[in-house]
């Protein structure tokens, strides 16, 4: 009994996907199909049309110069070059190519830091040598065409340019990280009052730089961490302010922001040291589910042998 | 099969059980019995343990994939933990709260299935407590549970038989065995081998039946699960209980739903891989497309639903006992209806009146007040005070204010019914009664089968004395020589005798119980005030009375039940009476509710009209059937299946229990959904076996509302239609939640999808869409359950089990590929939008999800040129979340009224107020999705006109 009813089930199913009597495919007839398929095509087409449409009207309302909000955004991370996977610069001084992807980095980044690709004078300006104030170029818009912006030297950097020891000190365990504010359209960060600054920094205050600072993470690594090479423009460990604000892709599209680097000539060797660096500013925001932002944290590993 | 200790003498019974009648078993041997045979109580059926059946909802439904997710998730992060990924904790917790969804929702399922109680609780329940037993000799009290075969037993008016006696002793003892058998005439039992039916004989007294009154000594011949009642309680426990509609339906979404989510899942998790995404990952958008898929909330808002409706019911008298029931009666298209107590009033009610050669109807509705039949003649007086006097029966106490149809009355059935005849008409009997004062009596006994009274008369002048009798009217005819008609005594000559037959045949074609009555006013010269009466040597006349008149009582069919009968007609349901009761009083009980209407016909019906032998008539031609218990039992199944499609007006009389189990089967294969209603132990089995078992609250045994999923509060049978109603529009409703709710499911999916294929940051998080699901949805789901009915549903057919489906092709494909991709669409502007406006603009956001996901990459360019670190990313991502789901929360409302309604425009039908929850979000947010919430409702409105313009097409 139950076998004959599984039969008859078996012979409906295959009834179902193929009806010889009715010339019906999956229940429904060629026609049929044919019609829900048309019906399905139009829908959709309609479908894409009005969302493209509307995708159009809101693109609309958006100003190609500058974002509607940037409350996501700011403030500011703190980005070290290279850019290390896990924050984790561990390589061999003997063995160049355990180091090679950290230079290749720093090389690619600062390429464009290059004085030919700074030859352009429409599109670049000779900015102060020294620290100064924020230069504003105008509203957020093309009225005026592209906006220039200032020129930013790579020999600046010092030993960390990379013009002097092709290895950026990798090759003698003294590594250097650039480091560089993440561009924010618009933003003017605001430097520390002097008082506010940690201790050791404290003498090299210019009120028209944005200070970086780095220092030991762990209690235990303050021994361990060494001198500390700051390089900048003018040999301030910061940013100058004469490069904000930043104009945008569409205004600025040859913008460096300003760098500054961090050599560490001393770094204890064959162990874990772990670094944080830190820019300091009234507008500069750290948070502590947001590693990034306003600092970072770099773990050196370097093996003499 | 039951022994024949019936048709044995005693001696033989002593020698068979090896017991003495005047002694007893000795305690020794009683004690060896009782270890072989097991103490006299019924076994409870072996129970799952509480520890499975939780179990068991925990792995029912949805939950083996949302299991598999958690188990996903944890392997996920375990992987992801070991390599140090930033994030592998959230897999952590989307796998704890996936099982904390399941497990939730199966403790609340648990919690709804724990409610429904075991059906043996009952049966324990009716074991009495003491019973007394002859032992060594002497009687003694024991513990009914010790009672052992061959104990000699004692019982009085007011004892529970405590095992199967077989009766050695018997005086006046009666018993009330319609727990048993669904009579509910009291039963008079004695020594005497009356039936080869065991069930019928009377030296056979039940366990856990009540004997009423009188005194009797028996045997002990079952115990425990032996007796008869044991094996109607195993024969129940024996019936599984079988998959509620509702329960298959849900099933058969959960498969559709399931088949959907692990095949899309599947797919992609192997697209995925091929677009060389790590298995990790791939793992990961398996998840979330299974979470997407399922509708967590959907069966806590089904079961929510459920009890709801069942609250409904139950304010109008219908106490659901299973929530899967509620939807259940809404399908029912087979009602197997009980008669006694369900279709009729569950008591005997004068029906009829025959007297001066006419038949009077009387008022045989519940609240009968006054009688309208013409009281004028002399006839009627004389009849009135023969029924008033002739009749034992009285009003309890203290019952003055209390409704005359409602006063509790001691006596029996007849009597009583009666005694509240003549109380409307007449009114004070027992003042009557005093007034007449009864000089002797001669109670009713099946031998002479009549009752006979003296009495003085109230007349002070009147020194005759007045004898009174009733009885069965061919008996009482045989004692008379004249016949009072207007108030005149007339011979009783050929004619008038004829006149009498044709009533009497008339009356009993009804199914109605006649009583004849007559009366002699005996001479005063022969009987002097002090003649001394004596009932034994019967020294009065008892021949050569003077006839009045008949009498005929019914158990009268409750007023409500015709019209209840006529919706269900209307609704596409069969009724079908099945009941203990003789077929002619069952025939003409269906026909006066209409379960045999009026211009149908029996087989024997035609037979008799065309004069032809019955097996000539086509039974084609036949509508009506009505079925004797004895015929059935020669059936087999393929007779009956033919007399259940041929028939529609089917009345099943003389049943037994198991007979109604074969007939409620019957049903079942013709794809029926059966309902079955029933007050006894004996309907038990088919109520567990019915897809629905309907108990009588007041009238019902324990046992039977046990077995029941429903109980009637009322015992009325109109509830059921309004069951009925309720259970159709819960049907709809849920489909309307289903639809509502499978809608979201691609707004939920498409992201992933999206996500997948466009590398887009993901749109929306696994954890936002359980939020949907079990959060903002809920309510508005819950309240499709409250909408009113749309058409009429109770003129259309009941649903057909296995072709209108909860779930069907057309909803799943509207749901899923026209409203789901709408709602999508909608949501997706949502979503660029938030990303545009804060930097992102759509075309960025293309093939950017690898560097975005990268916890170390700090800097990625926006469509301005502004640098991102990972964590500004994710909490715009999240912003992204919020878009989308407010957006699908906004398109839900225009789902939520679309979905109010199947068919009408929505102008058609009143809106109720809703309020489904926002959370925070930038309020324009809100508004994005709202064109396509509003395209949503219009195309909607476009798609229902046409299906009013042009209904049935596919």
């Amino acid at each position: 009994m139950a076998r004959g009813k599984a039969k008859e089930g078996d012979g409906n199913w295959k009834k179902f996907i193929w009806n010889s009597e009715k010339k019906e495919f999956l229940g429904r007839t060629g026609g049929s199909w044919f019609k829900i398929l048309l019906f399905y095509l139009i829908f959709y087409g309609c479908l894409a049309g009005i969302f493209i449409g509307t995708i159009q009207v809101m693109l609309l309302t958006i100003s190609e110069f500058e974002p509607k909000y940037q409350d996501r955004v700011a403030p500011p991370g703190l980005t070290v070059i290279p850019r290390v996977l896990k924050t984790e610069v561990s390589f061999r001084m003997a063995d160049p190519k355990t180091y090679e992807e950290y230079v290749a980095g720093l090389n690619k980044f600062l390429k464009n830091y290059d004085n030919d690709q700074q030859a352009n004078s429409i599109e670049f300006d000779d900015c102060p040598d020294e620290p100064g104030d924020y230069i504003n170029r105008g509203p957020f818009n093309n009225d005026q065409g592209q906006k220039k912006v200032c020129r930013f030297r790579r020999d600046w950097l010092g030993n960390c340019s990379g013009m002097l020891d092709s290895s950026y000190g990798y090759k003698d365990g003294k590594p250097c990280v650039v480091v560089k504010l993440n561009r924010i359209l618009g933003f003017k960060p605001k430097p520390p009052t002097n008082d506010s600054l940690p201790p050791g920094m404290m003498g090299k205050y210019n009120p028209y730089v944005l200070p970086v600072h780095c220092f030991a993470k762990k209690e235990e690594d303050v021994d361990k961490i060494g001198t500390i090479e700051y390089y900048g423009m003018a040999g301030y460990a910061g940013f100058p302010l004469q490069y904000y604000p930043y104009y945008g892709k569409l205004l600025q599209p040859k913008y460096l922001q300003p760098l500054m680097a961090v050599q560490f000539t001393n770094l204890t060797y064959d162990t874990e040291v772990r670094v944080e660096c830190k820019v300091y500013g009234e507008n500069i925001g750290y948070s502590d589910k947001d590693r990034f932002q306003g600092r970072f944290e770099v773990k050196f590993d370097i093996k003499s042998s | 099969v039951l022994q024949d200790d019936h048709k044995l003498s005693k001696e033989e019974l002593e020698e068979k059980y090896t017991t003495s009648i005047s002694k007893g078993l000795t305690s020794a041997r009683a004690a060896e019995i009782l270890a072989r045979d097991g103490p006299n109580a019924l076994t409870p059926p072996k129970s799952t343990p509480e520890i499975i059946k939780f179990l068991k909802q925990m792995v029912g439904g949805f939950s083996i994939l949302l299991w598999v997710g958690a188990l996903l998730c944890w392997i996920a992060f375990g992987i992801q933990l070991a390599q140090g990924v930033a994030s592998a904790f959230d897999n952590l917790y989307l796998g704890v709260v996936l099982a904390l969804v399941v497990i939730l929702t199966g403790i609340f399922a648990y919690y709804q299935e724990a409610k429904s109680t075991n059906i043996m609780a009952s049966f324990s329940k009716m074991i009495p407590q003491q019973a007394l037993v002859i032992r060594d000799g002497e009687k003694k009290e024991v513990p009914a549970e010790q009672l052992v075969v061959g104990d000699i037993v004692e019982i009085k008016g007011g004892d529970r038989i405590p095992a199967d006696i077989r009766l050695i002793f018997s005086q006046g003892c009666k018993v009330d065995n319609s727990s048993l058998t669904g009579e509910s005439e009291p039963q008079s039992r004695s020594c005497d081998f009356t039936h080869e039916n065991p069930l019928e004989t009377k030296n056979i007294a039940f366990y856990s039946t009540t004997c009423l009154e009188g005194t009797a000594t028996g045997m002990v011949i079952n115990t425990g699960d032996h007796t008869i009642i044991g094996r109607i309680a195993s024969l129940a426990s024996g019936v599984g209980n079988e998959k509620t509609p509702i329960a298959i339906e849900i099933e058969h979404f959960v498969h559709i739903v399931a088949g959907v989510a692990v095949s899309i899942g599947v797919l992609f998790f192997i697209i995925a891989v091929s677009m060389k995404y790590k298995v990790l990952d791939s793992i990961i958008f398996l998840i979330g497309i299974i979470v997407a898929n399922v509708p967590e909330g959907l069966l806590a808002t089904v079961t929510v639903s459920l009890s709801l409706t069942a609250k409904r019911m139950a304010k109008k008298n219908c106490l659901v006992k299973n929530l899967e029931a509620v939807e259940t009666l809404g399908s029912t298209s087979i009602i197997c209806s009980d008669k006694t107590g369900t279709l009729t009033q569950n008591r005997m009610t004068v029906a009829h009146l025959w007297f001066d050669d006419q038949i009077y109807s009387a008022d045989t509705s519940e609240e009968q007040t006054t009688q309208s039949f013409d009281q004028s003649s002399q006839s009627w007086a004389t009849l009135s005070k023969i029924v008033t006097l002739c009749n034992r029966a009285e009003f309890k106490p203290g019952q003055e204010n209390v409704p005359i149809m409602k006063r509790v009355v001691v006596g029996d059935a007849s009597e009583t019914a009666l005694l509240k005849f003549a109380e409307v008409i007449l009114g004070d009997v027992m003042g009557i009664r005093k007034r007449n004062r009864k000089l002797a009596e001669i109670p009713f006994n099946s031998t002479n089968k009549f009752q006979l009274s003296i009495h003085e008369t109230e007349d002070p002048n009147d020194k005759r004395f007045l004898l009174v009798m009733k009885g069965a009217p061919e008996r009482i005819l045989e004692r008379c020589s004249t016949i009072m008609i207007n108030g005149e005594e007339q011979p009783l000559d050929r004619e008038r005798a004829e006149a009498f037959q044709t009533a009497y045949m008339e009356l009993g074609g009804l199914g109605e119980r006649v009583l004849g009555f007559c009366h002699l006013y005996l001479p005063e010269d022969e009987f002097p005030d002090t003649y001394p009466f004596d009932t034994d040597s019967m020294n009065f006349p008892t021949s050569n009375l003077c006839f009045v008149g008949l009498l005929s009582m019914i158990d009268p069919p409750r007023s409500t039940v015709p019209d209840a009968v006529s919706k269900c007609r209307s609704a596409g349901i069969k009724v079908i009476m099945v009941t203990g009761d003789h077929p002619i009083t069952a025939k003409a009980i269906a026909k006066s509710v209409g379960i045999i209407s009026a211009n149908s016909e029996t087989v024997e019906d035609i037979a008799k009209r065309l004069n032809v032998p019955v097996e000539q008539v086509n039974k084609q031609d036949a509508r009506a059937a009505v079925i004797n218990g004895m015929e059935l039992k020669d059936m087999t199944a393929e007779q009956l299946d033919e007399i259940l499609i041929n028939h529609s007006e089917i009345v099943f009389a003389r049943t037994s229990p198991q007979q109604k189990l074969i007939i409620v089967e019957g049903c079942q294969r013709q794809d029926a959904v059966v309902a079955v209603t029933g007050d006894g132990v004996n309907d038990s089995p088919a109520l567990k076996k019915a897809d629905i078992g309907i108990a009588m609250g007041i009238a019902g045994s324990d046992a039977a509302k046990n077995a029941a999923d429903m109980i009637l509060l009322d015992d009325n049978f109109a509830s059921i239609v309004t069951g009925v109603e309720e259970g159709r529009l819960i049907f709809d409703n849920l489909k309307k939640t289903i639809a509502y709710t499978l809608t979201k499911n691609i707004a939920e999916l498409c992201p992933f999808l999206i996500y997948i294929i466009a590398s887009i940051p993901l749109p929306i998080g696994t954890i936002t869409i359980l939020f949907i699901d079990l959060g903002t949805d809920i309510i508005p789901s819950v309240a499709l359950a409250y909408e009113k009915a749309e058409s009429d549903i109770m003129n259309r057919r009941p649903r057909h089990k296995k072709k209108d489906r909860l779930v069907n092709e057309q909803l799943a494909v509207y749901s899923y590929l026209q409203i789901g991709i709408l709602q999508s669409i909608g949501a997706f502007l949502a979503y660029f939008t938030v990303y545009a406006e804060q930097g992102w603009l759509p075309n960025t956001l293309l093939g950017l999800r690898v560097n975005w996901e990268d916890d170390y990459y700090n800097d990625i360019e926006d469509s301005y040129g502004q640098e991102w670190t990972r964590y500004q990313r994710t909490y715009l991502q999240w912003s992204g979340y919020t878009a989308f789901f407010v957006s699908i929360t906004i398109q839900q409302v225009a789902d939520l009224i679309i979905r109010k309604t199947r068919r009408n425009s929505i102008f058609q039908q009143d809106l109720i107020h809703e309020s489904p929850f926002f959370p925070f979000s930038r309020v324009q947010y809100w508004f994005v999705a709202m064109p396509y919430a509003i395209l949503i409702w219009v195309y909607d409105e476009i798609r229902k006109l046409f299906i009013r313009q042009y209904p049935g097409s596919k």
